[in-house]
């Protein structure tokens, strides 16, 4: 017996790049609502106590409010759970960037003694004993037989729907670029303050915030790993545990912008509880070390030295990247 | 060197001899040296004014590479961090490209388009320019070279002097040729093999750029000329071998 899956259509905002999806994990409908309910399950933890949204809630931009999130064993690591945000885009995972796709990503948690503490094998006993996960398994993938390999797929797809792009900032994106805006977004573009604008700006200005050699592009970010003078020495050495590099201590991928109202706390230890103490850094706590980012230009000075108004209108602009259809989409939610 | 062209014939047997050709491949690959040595990123040269230098990022788009009315591609990125010495692939025959012509940088007439709106496979496409692009205004970047110098010859190896120079807009686009070239076979292509000489970068004849004093450029108002004389020197340091 064979079932037809049927593709699923992504929402790619009509400003982002195509999306490159694995041609060994195609979307499919049926893939991501396997997906989804994985990404909710808490059988995937040692204890059925966690599973991948418990340190990746919507209402936090998928990302976790604690500081370090809290393993089924008590146990806390030291680095902050990511935000999952456009990462069908992405091409590395995790602070250090260990893993190189989506797939690899996903199997790491289930394991990590810290986190979820559990092997993929019970995981796999678990599943299969419910009869729904056995036919949605079937459905998604044409074989009743479970496997970690399958559920990482589904996940995975599940997480590349999570496409956001309908912020305040997105109008003001294809505004300033000419392209054309829809009658939802020409409402939207009418509430944009003067401040906000001014607030892009500074972020844009080399003389100003200077935040755009990182944060640039519809996605908010590039592609890099970077040390952005958060310290003197180094207590995590971030991508250089994964290089063996001594030029990466200290370099930890760049994240999104997008929905940073919803991500706190900040940085890859999540040191910042608010955006205002993230801009505090950048203006005035950079500290020089021997691989800071030289995109990091006043960092002789300690920063970008803003003043209390600039510091105003930079937050004004990161408030416009909130993207409440994102946070708010039903089809993210727990079903 | 051999004139024959390497293509690929697939023809199953006791079927008539219409068989499809493969297109033949080639590519196109740059290395930075620094002077006789390979330059790797990261690792310590030393400049002639005495200072000692590592480069961290090496980026430059190669913009239409072509021979009369033979295009290999729409560009090419080089990117030595992430990608290594490759600068671009295409198809066709190496025997059409004797001799090439390109762009340093993106011509103004695609410059400033939708970057979202590249095919996937462009390097032009945002999903690949990724840092390269600053937006549809100023367009892409064209060449960027990070370093870290350290300027005080007093034995204590602190690299606390940043080079950035990140040069595009359309005023700065340069064109290249590179006569005679030489193609080598590898077999499954041919391969065009240029070289990056950062030492001639620095020390282009009389166009010196002395990091101590001349360290950065955004391509912003009051940067032009030394943003003209980072692309006049990175176009003399990339020649054929």
């Amino acid at each position: 017996m064979e079932y037809i899956q049927t593709p699923y259509e992504l929402k790619i905002p009509s400003h982002f790049p195509d999306m490159i999806i694995p041609i060994d994990n195609p979307m499919t409908i049926e893939g991501v609502e396997l997906g989804r309910k994985l990404f909710y399950e808490t059988k995937l933890s040692g204890d059925n106590t966690q599973a991948c949204a418990t340190c990746h809630a919507p209402s936090a931009g998928f990302s976790d409010p604690e500081q370090f999130s809290t393993g089924i064993d008590g146990l806390q690591g030291d680095r902050n759970s990511m935000a999952l945000i456009n990462l069908g885009w992405n091409t590395s995972f995790f602070w250090d960037g260990r893993s190189k796709t989506l797939e690899e990503q996903i199997i790491q948690p289930v394991i990590n003694p810290i986190e979820m503490h559990e092997e993929w094998k019970n995981v796999v006993v678990k599943l299969n004993a419910d009869v729904n996960y056995r036919n949605m398994f079937f459905k998604a993938f044409n074989s009743s037989e479970i496997d970690s390999l399958k559920a990482a797929k589904a996940i995975a797809q599940f997480l590349r729907t999570l496409i956001s792009g309908e912020s305040k900032f997105d109008v003001m994106y294809k505004y300033e670029n000419n392209l054309s805006l829809s009658a939802n977004d020409q409402v939207i573009y009418q509430t944009i303050t003067p401040s906000e604008w001014a607030g892009y700006d500074l972020f844009r200005s080399l003389n100003g915030a200077d935040c755009f050699h990182c944060h640039n592009g519809p996605l908010m970010q590039v592609q890099k790993f970077s040390n952005n003078g958060l310290d003197a020495a180094f207590t995590d050495i971030g991508r250089g545990d994964v290089t063996g590099d001594p030029n990466d201590y200290g370099k930890f991928k760049v994240p999104t912008l997008r929905n940073i109202a919803y991500t706190a706390p900040y940085m890859h230890d999540g040191r910042f509880a608010t955006i205002d103490e993230v801009i505090e850094h950048y203006s005035s706590g950079v500290q020089q070390s021997s691989t800071i980012d030289p995109l990091i230009e006043y960092a002789f000075q300690g920063g970008v030295q803003l003043d209390a108004f600039e510091k105003d209108l930079l937050k004004q602009f990161l408030m416009t990247l909130s993207d409440e259809n994102f946070v708010n989409n039903p089809d993210f939610q727990e079903p | 060197m051999s004139l024959v062209v390497i293509t690929f014939f697939s023809c199953k047997e006791d079927e008539e001899p219409e068989c499809q050709t493969e297109p033949a491949k080639l590519s196109v690959t740059v290395q930075p040296v620094f002077g006789n040595e390979t330059l790797y990123l990261d690792s310590v040269y030393s400049t002639v004014e005495g200072y000692d230098v590592k480069f961290i990022d090496l980026k430059f788009y190669m913009g239409n590479p072509r021979n009369g009315s033979a295009i290999l591609t729409d560009a090419g990125l080089f990117d030595y961090r992430e990608r290594g010495t490759l600068l671009m692939e295409g198809e066709g025959s190496y025997l059409d490209y004797s001799s090439m012509n390109a762009n340093l940088g993106i011509h103004s007439s695609i410059n400033h388009n939708d970057p979202a709106a590249f095919d996937n496979a462009s390097m032009l496409n945002i999903a690949n320019s990724n840092d390269m692009h600053w937006g549809w205004n100023p367009g892409y970047i064209f060449v960027k070279v990070e370093a870290k110098v350290d300027t005080i010859a007093d034995g204590n190896p602190l690299f606390d002097h940043n080079v950035v120079f990140h040069i595009g807009k359309d005023e700065n686009f340069q064109t290249l040729t590179f006569s005679n070239v030489n193609w080598s076979d590898q077999g499954s292509h041919h391969e065009l093999p240029l070289k990056l000489d950062m030492e001639t970068f620095l020390q282009n004849s009389a166009e010196t750029i002395d990091l101590k004093d001349e360290f950065t450029s955004h391509t912003a108002a009051g940067q032009e000329v030394l943003s003209m004389k980072v692309m006049m020197n990175f176009k003399a340091a990339l020649t054929t071998y």
